[in-house]
């Protein structure tokens, strides 16, 4: 009977009741959207976050005395191919390796001392253990650089700094002398960090001068990661057993670091942490955001359904007096308000989630320039959160409905 | 013993005051009409008994339960179990059939059953009418509609409010004739508010009201001789 008095009444109201459902789906649409969006937020952030540049730098590791006696160390350039083989080699976007070193220059009539880099600008590396290469180099980690010219084409063209060119009045195409070696300049660039003091050759033939065959002064490398959270601030010799192979296994950027350190010999390697805070601040604004959203499409569905619901109830009211003459208690007539509520959530939560896949298509490619991943689990969740919408929205209108005295109704004053 | 005692019963509401120390019996299976002019109170007291209104002081006590002590769902309680209600104005939801109107009655009472709810549409003599919504029926089909509502879960009280009050003669005298008929039938009490004479002279006794006062208590055959 309580259904065939929902189902007629729903026929009687097809109009309050298509608009209950529409308020809900658009709720529902947006809120559905909104925690796609989140659930993709992180990593879509986190790779535009990657032109800001590397995040973890891996250096040679210093033990007692060895840098005041003036020893250097090195790490070796066959281990960069490994960070391509380590559990989160799939969030390596970015290698950079540098050898650097002193030299000394002549150009413009004017000699002096210059720190020259060694790099790879753009070199494709075997994967290991599997077909297929990577790619590795200054353009996969910072590729908003500017070269004024042109990247170098050879072992005997180079990249001067912007400050350095300026220092010694080079321009691009100028042929000077490098450590007695001539090398034409292809290119200036310009970074506005302490790389604009510096000269740039291919990693080889500096490796060659310098007698340095296979090694490297450090290794920068971009890498996609999981914001730091309380957890990924705890220091890892703490940790108990299972809470380190939960902090190894998540992507975090120390955790990352971690395993990078471990397949470099001699290595230590630590987070920029400029970089990788500012990765975690950002995506923490951004959820906090979309919780609001979420919050906000909640509650104005809510105040929507229950509007509607209180029009619909003041087009009842007779109907309301008359049940509860017939005998009708708080019970029954809340159960037929909220049976109404959750059968028009259950409708708006399906109509909501088909909406928000289009939507969230749309963010994810006007935001990221690509989809979005929907989420079959999203279904129960939109449709849960619609029946809890629209039952809050009966809240209301049950008071009101409750409060209904029948004598005064039914006898036709208001 | 009575099956309803009216105490003492005041009603006041802000600007006004409805009834004013209103105190009546009625015995178990008698038809007592309440007449009296628009404002003297009768509806209200009507409302009183039947719970759907509460009194501002003073006790109604039917079958030995004084329904001023219970609470709203006890009183919902009450009402499904002892009291059919018939109104001036049918009220029947509008988009249920008639037999589904009666059903509803059943439904809040315990479970609808659709046979008991045609056949009580037949005893009022719209058998053929099961299927219709109210507004294809006429007045006086309607408030059969809300007579065979009003009893399909045998209440021992039947309160009928103005039950004739929109319908004309013809139509009256047919609905007075079917309640006559169930009376005698089933023996259920009637309390009847009208201010028709006619209707009046239906039924035991009648209790004429003025400004909140009960002001005669006389038989029927008295007003009738």
């Amino acid at each position: 009977m309580l259904l065939n008095i929902i189902g007629r009444s729903f026929l009687n109201q097809k109009k309050s009741m298509a608009l209950m459902t529409a308020s809900i789906a658009v709720g529902t649409a947006l809120v559905a959207s909104l925690i796609t969006v989140s659930l993709d937020v992180a990593a879509k952030v986190s790779k535009e976050l990657r032109s800001f540049g590397a995040n973890i730098l891996v250096e040679p590791k210093v033990e007692g005395l060895a840098d005041i006696s003036g020893h250097k160390r090195y790490l070796r350039s066959e281990d960069i191919a490994k960070l391509k083989a380590i559990f989160w080699r799939h969030n390596i976007v970015g290698i950079a390796p540098f050898l650097k070193s002193d030299a000394v220059l002549s150009a413009g009539g004017k000699e002096g001392g210059v720190t020259l880099a060694g790099a790879w600008y753009e070199k494709e590396i075997p994967l290991p253990g599997e077909a297929g290469n990577f790619t590795a180099g200054i353009k996969t980690v910072y590729s908003w650089w500017e070269i004024k010219g042109r990247w170098p084409q050879g072992k005997d063209e180079i990249i001067a700094g912007v400050s350095a060119a300026t220092q010694y009045s080079i321009s691009p195409g100028d042929s000077i002398l490098l450590d007695g070696r001539r090398v034409t300049v292809s290119g200036t660039l310009e970074t506005g960090g302490p790389e604009d003091g510096w000269m740039f050759m291919d990693l080889a033939p500096l490796q060659e001068v310098k007698g340095l065959d296979g090694k490297v002064s450090r290794v920068l490398v971009s890498a996609l990661t999981t914001p730091m959270d309380d957890f990924a601030y705890k220091d890892p010799e703490s940790m108990s057993i299972s809470e380190y192979e939960k902090w190894y296994c998540t992507g975090y950027v120390t955790s990352i670091a971690k395993q990078a350190e471990e397949v470099f010999e001699g290595s230590s390697a630590r987070p920029i942490w400029q970089v990788a805070a500012t990765e975690g601040k950002v995506l923490e604004k951004i959820s906090l955001l979309i919780y609001l959203l979420c919050a906000s499409a909640l509650a104005a569905s809510a105040i929507g359904v229950s509007t509607t619901m209180i029009m619909s109830l003041l087009r009842r009211v007779e109907e309301i007096a008359l049940m509860k003459a017939l005998g009708a208690d708080r019970w029954r007539i809340i159960t037929l308000f909220l049976a109404e509520g959750i059968l028009i959530g259950i409708a708006g939560g399906l109509f909501g989630y088909l909406f928000s896949i289009g939507v969230s298509e749309y963010i994810g490619l006007k935001v990221f320039d690509s989809g979005l991943q929907q989420r079959a689990v999203l279904l129960p969740i939109a449709i849960g959160s619609a029946i809890v919408i629209s039952a809050a929205g009966t809240v209301l209108p049950i008071r009101r409905a409750l409060s209904i005295r029948p004598g005064i109704i039914l006898k036709g004053a208001r | 013993m009575p099956l309803i005692t009216v105490n003492s019963i005041i009603k006041e509401y802000e600007t006004a005051h409805a009834l004013r120390g209103v105190s009546m019996e009625v015995k178990k299976g008698e038809w007592v009409n309440i007449m009296g002019a628009s404002g003297s109170g009768k509806s209200t007291l009507l409302n009183i008994i039947g719970g759907l209104d509460s009194a501002t002081s003073g006790d109604v006590i039917i079958d030995s339960v004084n329904i001023e002590k219970l609470s709203e769902d006890e009183l919902a309680v009450f009402r499904r179990e002892k009291i059919g209600i018939i109104f001036q104005q049918a009220h029947l939801i509008p988009y249920l059939t008639a037999v589904e109107n009666v059903m509803i009655a059943q439904y809040f009472h315990s479970m609808a059953d659709e046979s008991e709810a045609k056949e009580a549409l037949q005893r009022v003599g719209l058998g053929q009418r099961l299927s219709h919504r109210p507004s294809q029926l006429s007045g006086g089909e309607q408030q059969r509609i809300c007579i065979a509502r009003a009893l399909i879960n045998s209440p021992e009280l039947l309160l009928a409010d103005e039950p004739t009050g929109n319908l004309d003669r013809e139509n009256t005298k047919m609905i007075l004739e079917l309640l006559k008929k169930l009376h005698s039938e089933d023996h259920f009490t009637i309390v009847l508010v009208t201010h028709d004479h006619f209707v009046s002279t239906h039924g035991d006794r009648i209790l004429t009201m003025e400004d909140g006062h009960i002001i005669r208590d006389e038989p029927v055959n008295d007003l009738r001789s």
